[in-house]
Protein backbone atom coordinates (compact mmCIF):
# COMPACT_ATOMS: atom_id res chain seq x y z
CA UNK A 1 0.00 0.00 0.00
CA UNK A 2 1.22 3.34 -1.17
CA UNK A 3 0.10 5.06 2.30
CA UNK A 4 2.30 2.59 4.28
CA UNK A 5 5.01 3.47 1.92
CA UNK A 6 4.78 7.08 2.56
CA UNK A 7 4.66 6.98 6.72
CA UNK A 8 7.94 4.01 6.35
CA UNK A 9 5.97 1.26 7.39
CA UNK A 10 7.05 -2.30 7.63
CA UNK A 11 5.55 -4.77 9.52
CA UNK A 12 8.90 -5.71 11.14
CA UNK A 13 9.82 -2.84 12.61
CA UNK A 14 6.15 -2.58 13.48
CA UNK A 15 6.56 -6.29 15.71
CA UNK A 16 9.98 -5.10 17.08
CA UNK A 17 8.30 -2.00 18.13
CA UNK A 18 5.66 -3.78 19.75
CA UNK A 19 7.87 -5.95 21.42
CA UNK A 20 9.83 -2.85 23.01
CA UNK A 21 6.98 -1.57 24.56
CA UNK A 22 5.97 -4.43 25.75
CA UNK A 23 8.92 -5.27 27.34
CA UNK A 24 9.24 -2.06 28.68
CA UNK A 25 5.49 -2.17 29.91
CA UNK A 26 6.53 -5.24 31.40
CA UNK A 27 9.70 -3.98 33.02
CA UNK A 28 7.89 -0.74 34.66
CA UNK A 29 5.45 -2.98 35.99
CA UNK A 30 7.63 -5.33 37.88
CA UNK A 31 10.20 -3.04 38.73
CA UNK A 32 8.35 0.39 39.30
CA UNK A 33 4.85 0.11 40.00
CA UNK A 34 4.71 -3.08 42.18
CA UNK A 35 6.91 -1.77 44.36
CA UNK A 36 5.45 1.96 44.23
CA UNK A 37 2.11 0.34 44.84
CA UNK A 38 3.52 -1.87 48.00
CA UNK A 39 5.62 0.53 49.13
CA UNK A 40 2.65 3.23 48.67
CA UNK A 41 0.20 0.21 50.76
CA UNK A 42 2.78 -0.20 53.31
CA UNK A 43 2.96 3.79 53.89
CA UNK A 44 -0.67 4.20 54.23
CA UNK A 45 -1.03 1.40 56.50
CA UNK A 46 1.36 2.37 58.86
CA UNK A 47 0.04 5.85 58.75
CA UNK A 48 -3.50 4.69 59.79
CA UNK A 49 -2.10 2.37 62.68
CA UNK A 50 -0.17 5.30 63.72
CA UNK A 51 -3.08 7.46 63.58
CA UNK A 52 -4.84 4.95 64.98
CA UNK A 53 -2.92 4.57 67.88
CA UNK A 54 -2.63 8.31 68.17
CA UNK A 55 -6.47 8.39 68.69
CA UNK A 56 -6.45 5.57 71.08
CA UNK A 57 -3.44 7.55 73.41
CA UNK A 58 -5.32 10.45 73.34
CA UNK A 59 -8.54 8.58 74.12
CA UNK A 60 -6.71 6.73 76.87
CA UNK A 61 -5.47 10.08 78.05
CA UNK A 62 -8.38 11.84 78.63
CA UNK A 63 -10.41 8.81 80.11
CA UNK A 64 -7.73 8.57 82.88
CA UNK A 65 -7.65 12.24 83.07
CA UNK A 66 -11.29 12.06 83.54
CA UNK A 67 -10.61 9.07 86.21
CA UNK A 68 -8.12 11.27 87.88
CA UNK A 69 -10.67 14.01 88.41
CA UNK A 70 -13.34 12.02 89.45
CA UNK A 71 -10.42 10.30 92.15
CA UNK A 72 -9.82 14.02 92.45
CA UNK A 73 -13.60 14.81 94.19
CA UNK A 74 -14.02 11.56 95.40
CA UNK A 75 -11.13 11.79 97.57
CA UNK A 76 -11.99 15.70 98.62
CA UNK A 77 -15.28 15.08 99.23
CA UNK A 78 -14.21 12.34 101.62
CA UNK A 79 -11.84 14.05 103.36
CA UNK A 80 -14.46 16.80 103.69
CA UNK A 81 -16.53 14.38 105.17
CA UNK A 82 -14.09 13.05 107.19
CA UNK A 83 -13.42 16.79 108.63
CA UNK A 84 -16.46 17.16 109.25
CA UNK A 85 -16.87 14.06 111.24
CA UNK A 86 -13.93 14.79 113.24
CA UNK A 87 -15.40 17.83 113.82
CA UNK A 88 -18.01 17.07 115.08
CA UNK A 89 -16.84 14.35 117.19
CA UNK A 90 -14.78 16.97 118.16
CA UNK A 91 -17.55 18.99 119.33
CA UNK A 92 -19.36 16.13 120.73
CA UNK A 93 -16.57 15.14 123.30
CA UNK A 94 -15.98 18.33 124.02
CA UNK A 95 -19.45 19.19 124.92
CA UNK A 96 -19.66 15.64 126.93
CA UNK A 97 -15.88 16.79 128.60
CA UNK A 98 -17.66 19.86 129.44
CA UNK A 99 -20.95 18.49 130.69
CA UNK A 100 -18.74 15.90 132.52
CA UNK A 101 -16.86 18.29 134.27
CA UNK A 102 -19.66 20.59 135.14
CA UNK A 103 -21.56 17.47 136.99
CA UNK A 104 -18.82 16.63 138.70
CA UNK A 105 -17.93 20.07 140.25
CA UNK A 106 -21.45 20.05 140.90
CA UNK A 107 -20.71 16.84 142.41
CA UNK A 108 -18.42 17.93 144.40
CA UNK A 109 -20.44 21.30 145.37
CA UNK A 110 -22.98 18.74 146.46
CA UNK A 111 -20.78 17.01 148.33
CA UNK A 112 -19.40 20.00 149.91
CA UNK A 113 -22.87 21.37 150.95
CA UNK A 114 -23.51 18.32 152.33
CA UNK A 115 -20.42 18.17 154.19
CA UNK A 116 -20.71 21.47 155.18
CA UNK A 117 -24.48 21.15 156.39
CA UNK A 118 -22.88 18.06 158.32
CA UNK A 119 -20.13 19.83 160.13
CA UNK A 120 -22.72 23.03 160.69
CA UNK A 121 -25.01 20.26 162.04
CA UNK A 122 -22.62 18.90 164.50
CA UNK A 123 -20.98 22.41 165.29
CA UNK A 124 -24.36 23.23 166.40
CA UNK A 125 -24.97 20.01 168.45
CA UNK A 126 -21.63 20.25 170.18
CA UNK A 127 -22.36 23.54 170.93
CA UNK A 128 -25.96 23.15 172.00
CA UNK A 129 -24.31 20.13 174.37
CA UNK A 130 -21.61 22.01 175.37
CA UNK A 131 -24.03 25.15 176.53
CA UNK A 132 -25.96 22.63 178.56
CA UNK A 133 -22.97 21.41 180.09
CA UNK A 134 -21.90 24.55 180.81
CA UNK A 135 -25.33 26.10 182.25
CA UNK A 136 -25.57 22.69 184.24
CA UNK A 137 -22.08 23.61 186.03
CA UNK A 138 -22.95 26.74 186.50
CA UNK A 139 -26.38 26.14 188.03
CA UNK A 140 -24.81 23.19 189.64
CA UNK A 141 -22.56 25.88 191.13
CA UNK A 142 -25.42 28.25 191.84
CA UNK A 143 -27.72 26.12 193.53
CA UNK A 144 -25.33 23.94 195.70
CA UNK A 145 -28.48 21.72 196.71
CA UNK A 146 -27.88 18.95 194.07
CA UNK A 147 -31.12 17.76 192.84
CA UNK A 148 -31.53 14.29 191.36
CA UNK A 149 -29.76 13.50 188.10
CA UNK A 150 -32.86 12.98 186.23
CA UNK A 151 -34.54 16.05 187.74
CA UNK A 152 -32.20 18.20 186.57
CA UNK A 153 -31.39 17.50 183.47
CA UNK A 154 -34.83 17.91 182.75
CA UNK A 155 -34.96 21.21 184.24
CA UNK A 156 -32.01 22.43 182.56
CA UNK A 157 -33.55 20.90 179.16
CA UNK A 158 -36.78 22.98 179.31
CA UNK A 159 -35.09 25.86 180.59
CA UNK A 160 -32.55 26.07 177.41
CA UNK A 161 -35.50 25.48 175.12
CA UNK A 162 -37.27 28.49 176.75
CA UNK A 163 -34.33 30.14 175.97
CA UNK A 164 -34.06 29.48 172.49
CA UNK B 1 22.68 22.98 2.01
CA UNK B 2 19.60 21.90 1.32
CA UNK B 3 16.27 20.96 4.04
CA UNK B 4 15.56 17.22 3.45
CA UNK B 5 12.69 16.62 5.53
CA UNK B 6 11.46 12.90 5.15
CA UNK B 7 7.76 11.57 6.33
CA UNK B 8 9.22 8.42 6.86
CA UNK B 9 12.34 7.30 9.42
CA UNK B 10 15.00 6.34 7.42
CA UNK B 11 17.17 3.38 7.51
CA UNK B 12 20.47 3.92 9.34
CA UNK B 13 21.72 0.13 8.82
CA UNK B 14 20.45 -3.65 8.08
CA UNK B 15 20.11 -6.17 10.38
CA UNK B 16 20.41 -8.78 7.83
CA UNK B 17 17.20 -7.73 5.74
CA UNK B 18 15.60 -5.69 8.58
CA UNK B 19 16.48 -2.08 8.45
CA UNK B 20 17.19 -0.31 11.56
CA UNK B 21 15.40 3.02 11.15
CA UNK B 22 16.90 6.57 13.03
CA UNK B 23 13.73 6.58 14.79
CA UNK B 24 14.21 3.07 15.79
CA UNK B 25 17.50 3.68 17.67
CA UNK B 26 16.63 6.25 19.44
CA UNK B 27 13.73 4.18 20.73
CA UNK B 28 16.03 1.88 21.79
CA UNK B 29 17.84 4.22 24.11
CA UNK B 30 14.50 5.85 25.17
CA UNK B 31 13.37 2.17 26.26
CA UNK B 32 16.44 1.67 27.53
CA UNK B 33 16.86 4.75 30.12
CA UNK B 34 13.49 3.96 31.13
CA UNK B 35 14.23 0.37 32.07
CA UNK B 36 17.50 1.56 33.64
CA UNK B 37 15.64 4.30 36.06
CA UNK B 38 13.00 1.69 36.95
CA UNK B 39 15.56 -0.66 38.30
CA UNK B 40 17.20 1.84 40.03
CA UNK B 41 14.82 3.13 41.76
CA UNK B 42 13.41 -0.48 42.52
CA UNK B 43 16.50 -1.11 44.28
CA UNK B 44 16.21 2.34 45.83
CA UNK B 45 12.87 3.01 47.14
CA UNK B 46 12.44 3.10 50.75
CA UNK B 47 9.32 3.41 53.52
CA UNK B 48 10.58 7.11 54.28
CA UNK B 49 11.39 8.47 51.36
CA UNK B 50 14.22 11.56 50.16
CA UNK B 51 16.04 13.20 47.13
CA UNK B 52 14.62 11.60 44.00
CA UNK B 53 12.47 8.91 45.17
CA UNK B 54 10.40 11.81 47.11
CA UNK B 55 9.80 13.52 43.56
CA UNK B 56 9.17 10.36 41.70
CA UNK B 57 6.69 9.68 44.27
CA UNK B 58 4.96 13.06 44.01
CA UNK B 59 4.63 12.57 40.52
CA UNK B 60 2.94 8.94 40.85
CA UNK B 61 1.08 9.35 43.27
CA UNK B 62 -0.37 12.64 41.20
CA UNK B 63 -0.54 10.53 38.49
CA UNK B 64 -2.26 8.05 40.86
CA UNK B 65 -5.12 10.45 42.05
CA UNK B 66 -5.69 11.94 39.07
CA UNK B 67 -6.60 8.99 37.19
CA UNK B 68 -8.63 7.55 40.28
CA UNK B 69 -10.98 11.03 39.77
CA UNK B 70 -11.24 9.95 36.04
CA UNK B 71 -12.24 6.05 37.01
CA UNK B 72 -13.65 6.87 40.63
CA UNK B 73 -12.95 3.28 41.31
CA UNK B 74 -9.73 2.53 43.52
CA UNK B 75 -9.24 -1.28 42.24
CA UNK B 76 -10.01 -0.42 38.61
CA UNK B 77 -7.33 2.66 39.09
CA UNK B 78 -4.86 -0.12 40.35
CA UNK B 79 -5.10 -2.04 37.36
CA UNK B 80 -5.54 0.50 34.50
CA UNK B 81 -2.58 3.39 36.19
CA UNK B 82 0.26 0.93 34.94
CA UNK B 83 -0.80 0.92 31.44
CA UNK B 84 -2.04 4.71 31.16
CA UNK B 85 1.20 5.57 32.82
CA UNK B 86 3.26 3.57 31.26
CA UNK B 87 1.74 4.97 27.91
CA UNK B 88 2.38 9.05 29.08
CA UNK B 89 6.01 8.59 30.79
CA UNK B 90 7.32 6.79 27.30
CA UNK B 91 5.72 8.93 25.29
CA UNK B 92 6.83 12.01 27.53
CA UNK B 93 10.24 10.90 27.43
CA UNK B 94 11.01 9.68 23.99
CA UNK B 95 9.15 13.60 23.31
CA UNK B 96 11.41 15.46 25.38
CA UNK B 97 14.86 13.71 24.43
CA UNK B 98 14.43 15.38 20.76
CA UNK B 99 15.16 18.54 22.48
CA UNK B 100 18.97 17.33 23.66
CA UNK B 101 20.97 19.27 21.17
CA UNK B 102 23.24 17.70 19.04
CA UNK B 103 21.18 15.28 17.68
CA UNK B 104 20.76 16.76 14.38
CA UNK B 105 24.17 16.70 13.77
CA UNK B 106 24.55 13.39 14.17
CA UNK B 107 24.11 11.90 10.25
CA UNK B 108 25.19 9.23 8.19
CA UNK B 109 25.80 9.00 4.62
CA UNK B 110 23.76 6.70 3.06
CA UNK B 111 23.62 6.25 -0.68
CA UNK B 112 24.54 9.81 -1.43
CA UNK B 113 21.53 11.06 1.17
CA UNK B 114 23.19 12.62 5.06
CA UNK B 115 20.34 10.71 6.99
CA UNK B 116 20.18 11.58 10.81
CA UNK B 117 21.10 9.03 12.99
CA UNK B 118 18.48 9.76 15.90
CA UNK B 119 14.44 10.61 14.71
CA UNK B 120 11.83 11.45 17.35
CA UNK B 121 10.73 8.60 18.10
CA UNK B 122 7.02 9.81 17.99
CA UNK B 123 7.60 11.37 14.53
CA UNK B 124 7.51 7.87 12.88
CA UNK B 125 3.79 6.99 12.13
CA UNK B 126 4.42 3.11 13.02
CA UNK B 127 5.56 3.60 16.46
CA UNK B 128 2.34 5.66 17.58
CA UNK B 129 0.50 3.22 15.54
CA UNK B 130 2.02 0.74 17.48
CA UNK B 131 0.47 2.49 20.37
CA UNK B 132 -2.70 3.30 19.79
CA UNK B 133 -3.53 0.03 18.67
CA UNK B 134 -1.93 -1.25 21.92
CA UNK B 135 -4.04 0.93 23.48
CA UNK B 136 -7.62 -0.16 20.84
CA UNK B 137 -6.66 -3.51 21.65
CA UNK B 138 -6.66 -2.91 25.59
CA UNK B 139 -9.98 -0.95 25.17
CA UNK B 140 -11.65 -3.36 23.75
CA UNK B 141 -10.64 -6.17 25.98
CA UNK B 142 -11.87 -4.05 28.68
CA UNK B 143 -14.95 -4.09 26.64
CA UNK B 144 -15.24 -7.86 26.67
CA UNK B 145 -14.22 -7.90 29.88
CA UNK B 146 -16.99 -5.94 31.11
CA UNK B 147 -19.90 -7.03 29.18
CA UNK B 148 -18.91 -10.46 27.50
CA UNK B 149 -17.75 -10.90 23.98
CA UNK B 150 -20.83 -10.70 22.88
CA UNK B 151 -22.26 -7.96 25.30
CA UNK B 152 -19.46 -5.78 24.14
CA UNK B 153 -20.39 -6.66 19.90
CA UNK B 154 -23.28 -5.90 20.82
CA UNK B 155 -22.49 -2.34 21.24
CA UNK B 156 -21.73 -1.70 17.73
CA UNK B 157 -24.11 -4.57 16.13
CA UNK B 158 -27.81 -4.08 17.16
CA UNK B 159 -30.72 -5.25 15.54
CA UNK B 160 -33.42 -4.63 17.94
CA UNK B 161 -34.77 -1.45 15.89
CA UNK B 162 -33.24 0.64 12.88
CA UNK B 163 -32.60 3.17 15.22
CA UNK B 164 -30.39 1.68 17.61
CA UNK B 165 -28.68 -0.65 14.43
CA UNK B 166 -27.76 3.12 12.61
CA UNK B 167 -26.45 3.98 16.09
CA UNK B 168 -24.45 0.77 16.26
CA UNK B 169 -23.17 1.40 12.98
CA UNK B 170 -21.76 4.90 14.00
CA UNK B 171 -20.36 3.61 17.09
CA UNK B 172 -18.38 0.92 15.24
CA UNK B 173 -17.00 3.86 13.01
CA UNK B 174 -15.99 6.06 15.66
CA UNK B 175 -14.11 3.04 17.19
CA UNK B 176 -12.25 2.97 14.34
CA UNK B 177 -11.65 6.42 13.90
CA UNK B 178 -10.46 6.53 16.98
CA UNK B 179 -7.23 4.68 16.03
CA UNK B 180 -6.93 7.52 13.32
CA UNK B 181 -7.68 10.64 15.48
CA UNK B 182 -5.12 9.53 18.36
CA UNK B 183 -2.36 7.97 16.07
CA UNK B 184 -2.19 11.26 13.88
CA UNK B 185 -2.69 13.81 16.81
CA UNK B 186 0.34 12.58 18.49
CA UNK B 187 2.45 11.75 15.18
CA UNK B 188 0.88 14.80 13.21
CA UNK B 189 2.02 17.04 16.45
CA UNK B 190 5.56 15.76 17.05
CA UNK B 191 6.27 15.47 13.49
CA UNK B 192 5.42 19.20 12.58
CA UNK B 193 7.13 20.10 15.93
CA UNK B 194 10.05 18.56 14.21
CA UNK B 195 9.71 20.10 10.93
CA UNK B 196 8.86 23.56 12.21
CA UNK B 197 11.76 23.53 14.35
CA UNK B 198 14.45 22.48 11.39
CA UNK B 199 13.06 25.33 9.12
CA UNK B 200 13.37 27.58 12.17
CA UNK B 201 16.79 25.65 12.31
CA UNK B 202 17.83 26.05 8.51
CA UNK B 203 16.92 29.58 8.31
CA UNK B 204 18.21 30.84 10.99
CA UNK B 205 19.61 28.95 14.11
CA UNK B 206 20.15 32.02 16.67
CA UNK B 207 17.49 32.69 19.07
CA UNK B 208 14.87 32.44 16.60
CA UNK B 209 14.07 29.08 17.20
CA UNK B 210 14.03 29.24 20.92
CA UNK B 211 10.17 30.34 21.36
CA UNK B 212 9.16 27.62 19.28
CA UNK B 213 11.23 25.53 20.72
CA UNK B 214 9.61 26.07 24.01
CA UNK B 215 6.31 25.51 22.62
CA UNK B 216 7.33 22.14 21.28
CA UNK B 217 8.32 21.44 25.05
CA UNK B 218 5.10 22.09 25.77
CA UNK B 219 3.37 20.22 23.09
CA UNK B 220 6.00 17.21 24.00
CA UNK B 221 4.50 17.35 27.21
CA UNK B 222 0.45 17.84 26.41
CA UNK B 223 0.48 14.91 24.09
CA UNK B 224 1.89 12.59 25.99
CA UNK B 225 -0.73 14.01 28.46
CA UNK B 226 -3.49 13.96 25.87
CA UNK B 227 -2.47 10.41 24.37
CA UNK B 228 -2.50 8.59 27.59
CA UNK B 229 -6.00 10.71 29.20
CA UNK B 230 -7.82 9.59 26.04
CA UNK B 231 -6.93 6.17 26.28
CA UNK B 232 -7.53 6.26 29.80
CA UNK B 233 -11.60 7.95 29.21
CA UNK B 234 -11.86 5.33 26.28
CA UNK B 235 -10.89 2.37 28.75
CA UNK B 236 -13.18 4.19 31.11
CA UNK B 237 -16.14 4.30 28.72
CA UNK B 238 -15.33 0.68 27.29
CA UNK B 239 -16.11 -0.32 31.16
CA UNK B 240 -19.28 1.41 31.68
CA UNK B 241 -22.84 0.39 30.37
CA UNK B 242 -23.52 3.22 26.79
CA UNK B 243 -26.62 5.44 28.32
CA UNK B 244 -28.21 8.42 27.36
CA UNK B 245 -27.84 7.53 23.54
Amino acid sequence: MKIFEAFGLDWRILIAQLINFAILFFILWKFAYKPMFKILDERKKKIETGLNYAARAEEKLKEIGEEEKKTMVAAKKEAAKFMEEAKKEAEESRKKQIEKTKEEIGQLINQEKENMRLEKAEVLASINREVAELVALTVEKVIEEKMSGQKDEELIKKAISKLK
Amino acid sequence: MKLDISLSPEAVFHLGSLPITNSFLLMIFVTLFLIVGAIWLSRNVKLAPKGFQNAVELIFEGALDFVDTIMNDKDKTRKVFPFVFSLFIYILVANLVNFIPGQAALTINEGGKFVPVLRGVMADYGMVLVLTIISFVTVQVVGIMSFGPFGHLGKFINFSNPMNFFVGILELVGEFAKILSLSFRLFGNIFAGEVLLSVFLFLFPFILPLPFMVLELGTALIQAFVFSVLTLVFIKMAGEKAEGH
